[in-house]
């Protein structure tokens, strides 16, 4: 009988007397936690989470050693993805292998390819994987090693490099940040670090990285939706956030969206996101309160802003991780959420969006430039600059697509304050893709092309007004209209509203439409300027300062973090969380966590 | 075959490069004129590094095999070693007693057995290996060109230093070590030609000071004569090593040169490989320059090598249309084998 066996019978039963015994947010996360496992046990996908959870449950247990035979035996099969998650299957379930599985696994860190990657997603799990295969296997030459290294030599390579990023990513943030996408492959390997590692400094780290990935998660996250600006995201999952590998984790962990992932066929969960949050749900590892609080509690409007780093820039850059400055205003209703522009990262970022509760899909809104260039690739690939863009298109297929839903590009940038954003594109002559696209989710409850100039969106009680600053054209397509503007200087201005803020939609429209953006030099001196709705007086220049009342605009104020859940001062190492009379303070510099009250 | 049987015909030029030719080199070619016959056996082993496939798709199971293939056969046939997976192997050099050094995305390998088994000689902190060289006259001695820099081991790989003294931005596409002074190096950069006088540890301008640059080579008769391949600028040309530096593109029409080759034995003959133009020839040295691709059907050619024992047989190796091979010295080509494969690197011992 697996171990959660009992639990099915007795869940019910349990759970009414756990809401009362202890908080509610955790006992209910026990049962989507065990609710996670059942299901995935029933899955016949051949991957390290289905047999963890097949195992742990007791259900086709001969399908799952056959299928970890067969993984073990594959040689095809290996990498960074393999590394980790093949010694977290282990790890959890090596009291049920018989002992010549257990030797195959342990074979397979001798013959296995083990690629190490090209991305920081990559170096987690592979150093993961690593860190753990090590330490379950020490003492041991090199000989016995894929990489002809011995098993203390491998330790100190895994543990020195997850001891970097940790101290990088707590200090200056991650350089792929905030993906909706890429969530998993940070969430999943420190789970299983957390749950295995023996020596207690990195236990502990293991968990404070949980803590920072969940809560840097969190203050931006509504009902299930990760909001704003994100650094690489899929476009399946940009124009339907709720698609994203990021509703997972929030189910389990927030409880949010209220519907588990895998039944909600409008969402169309990424298969690549498969069931890596198993291990999540197998783990020790608990959310604390206070990052569930920050999670789900939207009762008061705010701003939170973040500094990150973009990855590493290895040619054609002045500095090696410059920084990524992200806005976030977070409501009960919507998200507005806006990285400063520019590139950021190469081919999925995602620069900004509204993105509003509903209970339809494709609830987003937001505009790019669907720039690509070899040369934009080549500042983080070592590869050549006119080899890059096919490349990439190989695997990520929309990279030169005119009308993909993903992209930095250098002609984009922003301004915002609140629910009021200003986005610029200054797109050079003879740039290839020379256009800005728009997605408009069709549908939209209310669609509304004023005479005013601005087009005006409601969708349930969230209420969307873009101004368009050049003529644009509309264009039909299957989920949605894309806006498509070629015109190369060019802009929006937006704002949103909601029933709480603004009344009635009509209210809402009534105050825009005698506003109208100051941008009459705009192609000589590209600036703008405008008066919020509610009265704030934004002056933005592209390329150039961006002013706010008066006031120079300072990225500086944007801290690590700083917002009411979540504060920190860039470089510090401390991470200080708050809500309402309860704080958790994350000290990197020493592995500390203290908790008040 | 060797073709050193024409050492009758061509004695007098041998002798006449040789005087400038590097130690190694010379070794080879009186080995090869003193024991004629054994050359055959002696033939050169030529590395492949094959960095990709265009059919490789994450995650399936009949992935095509990629990383280091090796031919003793001038490239007639090849054998995999190491490593079956995707680990982005740029370019393999051998050094001596089966030494096999491997430039990867996992950092720098190397094999002590003539490739049956591998180690990772760097850590953490290398990556992104585009290049390894191997100091000629001092095998322990080995040089890693990265997208981070220079790292460089004394001590056969035990143990790495980064080398970066002098650079501005560090990204390092290729490395010459002098044949004529080990401790004078070169390095390719995205900001020029750089140059250290005492083995890496500090690194100055040479030349051509803000063009990328993708490949630098050295004439095998006369060491003071450099030519570098360039990401806009075609092909440059040092005569007085590397201080002054000119542009010789005449009849090149594609001026995105990844690599050089020049034929050991009649240095005036030299190959690059080009973006869009695949291989061009010149058989003046450099000043002018015929574009030589009948046959070829991938015009990126990112790999070149010429055979010494048979100079008219040339290899070069595509992005994304495997390797070609040229038995009459590139005047045409024929598919050789690495069906849709990236040839990132081609070298020969």
């Amino acid at each position: 009988m697996g171990a959660f066996g009992p639990m099915k019978t007795t869940f019910p039963i349990l759970l009414l007397v756990m809401v009362r015994a202890v908080a509610p947010a955790q006992s209910v996360f026990e049962q989507r936690h065990a609710e996670v496992v059942r299901v995935a046990s029933d899955e016949r996908d051949r991957s390290f989470s289905t047999i963890t959870a097949k195992l742990k449950t007791g259900n086709d247990v001969p399908y799952a050693l056959a299928m970890l035979d067969s993984l073990t035996k594959d040689e095809a099969i290996g990498g960074m993805f393999y590394s980790y998650s093949l010694i977290g299957c282990y790890l959890h379930t090596q009291d049920l292998l018989p002992d010549s599985l257990k030797r195959k696994v342990r074979e397979a860190y001798r013959t296995r390819t083990m690629y190490r990657g090209d991305t920081e997603n990559h170096w987690v799990m592979y150093y993961t994987g690593l860190y753990l295969a090590a330490q379950t296997w020490p003492d041991e030459e090199g000989s016995r090693w894929f990489n002809g290294r011995s098993s203390s030599e491998n330790f100190q390579e895994a543990r020195d490099w997850l001891d970097h990023w940790i101290t990088i990513s707590s200090t200056r943030g991650q350089g792929e940040f905030d993906s909706p996408t890429y969530i998993t492959t940070f969430m999943t390997p420190m789970v299983v670090l957390y749950d295995f590692a023996l020596d207690p400094v990195m236990k502990k780290k293991a968990q404070m990285m949980l803590d920072l990935l969940f809560v840097d998660f969190a203050a931006e996250h509504l009902q299930g939706n990760y909001g704003g600006g994100h650094s690489r995201d899929y476009p399946e999952d940009i124009i339907n956030p709720l698609a994203a590998p990021s509703t997972f984790w929030a189910w389990l962990y927030f409880g949010e969206p209220g519907f588990p992932p895998w039944v909600e066929t409008r969402y169309r969960p990424r298969h690549r996101s498969g069931w890596e949050p198993v291990f999540g749900a197998v783990s020790s590892y608990r959310l604390p309160d206070i990052i569930y609080r920050i999670a789900t509690d939207r009762t008061t409007p705010y701003v939170h802003t973040e500094t990150k780093r973009v990855r590493n820039v290895i040619r054609f850059g002045k500095e090696l991780n410059p920084p990524a400055f992200k806005y976030t205003y977070v409501t009960k209703n919507y998200i507005l959420g806006s990285l400063h522009g520019g590139i950021l990262q190469p081919i999925q970022q995602h620069t900004w969006d509204v993105t509003y509760v509903s209970d339809k899909p494709n609830n987003t809104i937001f505009t790019l430039h669907p720039f690509y260039s070899g040369k934009e690739l080549a500042m983080f690939f070592p590869e050549e600059e006119k080899f890059l863009s096919d490349e990439v298109d190989r695997y990520h297929k929309v990279y030169t697509n005119p009308n993909k839903w993903n992209s930095s590009s250098p002609y984009e940038q922003t301004f915002q304050h609140k629910n009021a954003l200003i986005v610029l594109y200054h797109i050079e002559q003879g740039v290839k893709q020379p256009h800005i696209n728009g997605f408009f989710p069709k549908n939209l409850d209310e669609f509304v092309r004023n005479a005013s100039g601005w087009i005006f969106c409601r969708a349930g009680g969230t209420y969307v007004a873009i101004y368009p600053l050049k003529p644009y054209q509309w264009m039909e397509e299957e989920v949605n209209w894309r806006l498509r503007s070629h015109e190369l200087n060019n802009g929006f201005v937006v704002e949103v509203g909601s029933l709480d803020e603004d009344g009635s939609f009509e209210a809402f429209q009534k105050r825009l439409r005698l506003k109208k953006p100051e941008y009459s030099g705009f192609d000589s001196n590209r600036t703008v300027e405008y008066i919020t709705r509610n009265g704030d007086r934004m002056k933005f220049t592209f390329g150039g300062e961006r002013v706010l009342n008066g006031r120079h605009h300072s990225f500086k104020e944007y801290g690590f973090f700083n917002g009411p859940f979540v504060q920190s001062k860039l470089g510090s190492g401390v991470i200080r969380m708050k809500y309402k009379n309860q704080t958790r303070t994350l000290n990197f510099n020493n592995v500390s966590l203290v908790d008040t009250p | 075959m060797m073709k050193v049987k024409k050492n009758s015909q061509e004695f007098p030029l041998i002798l006449r490069v040789e005087k400038r030719m590097s130690s190694w080199l010379v070794a080879v070619l009186l080995t090869g004129l003193v024991l004629s016959e054994p050359l055959v056996a002696r033939q050169e082993t030529v590395y492949m590094a094959v960095l990709n496939s265009r059919k490789h798709r994450i995650g399936a199971l009949d992935n095509p095999t990629v990383g280091l293939f090796v031919s003793t056969d001038a490239g007639a046939s090849w054998q995999h070693k190491g490593w079956t997976g995707y680990i982005r192997t740029f370019y393999t050099e051998a050094g001596s007693n089966g030494t096999i050094w491997s430039a990867c995305g996992n950092g720098v390998l190397r094999s002590t057995d003539n490739g049956k088994t591998w180690r990772i000689t760097t850590g953490g902190d290398v990556t992104e290996v585009l290049k390894v060289k191997v100091s000629p006259s001092s095998p322990k001695t080995v040089y890693a060109a990265t997208a981070y820099g220079v790292f460089k081991s004394t001590d056969h790989g035990t143990t790495w230093q980064q080398r970066n003294k002098g650079f501005g931005k560090p990204f390092v596409a290729d490395l010459l070590i002098d044949r004529s002074n080990e401790k004078r190096v070169f390095a390719a950069t995205e900001e020029g030609v750089f140059v250290s006088s005492n083995g890496g540890d500090q690194w100055r301008v040479a030349g051509l000071k803000g063009k990328g640059i993708r490949f630098i080579a050295q004439d095998p008769g006369n060491t003071a004569r450099l030519l570098v391949g360039t990401e806009e600028d075609g092909i440059n040309i040092s005569e007085d090593g590397g201080k002054t530096w000119y542009p010789s593109n005449t009849g090149l029409r594609h001026l995105t040169v990844y690599v050089i080759a020049m034929d050991p034995w009649a240095p005036a003959k030299v190959y690059l490989g080009t973006h869009g133009g695949g291989v061009y020839r010149s058989d003046d040295g450099g000043k002018s320059w015929t574009q030589k691709s009948e046959g070829l059907q991938n015009p990126d050619v990112h790999a070149l090598s010429v055979i010494p024992s048979s100079s008219n047989t040339i290899l070069a190796g595509t992005l994304n249309g495997g390797l070609y091979r040229s038995v009459d010295g590139g005047e045409t080509w024929q598919f050789n084998s690495q069906e849709e494969a990236q040839v990132w690197g081609l070298s020969v011992r």
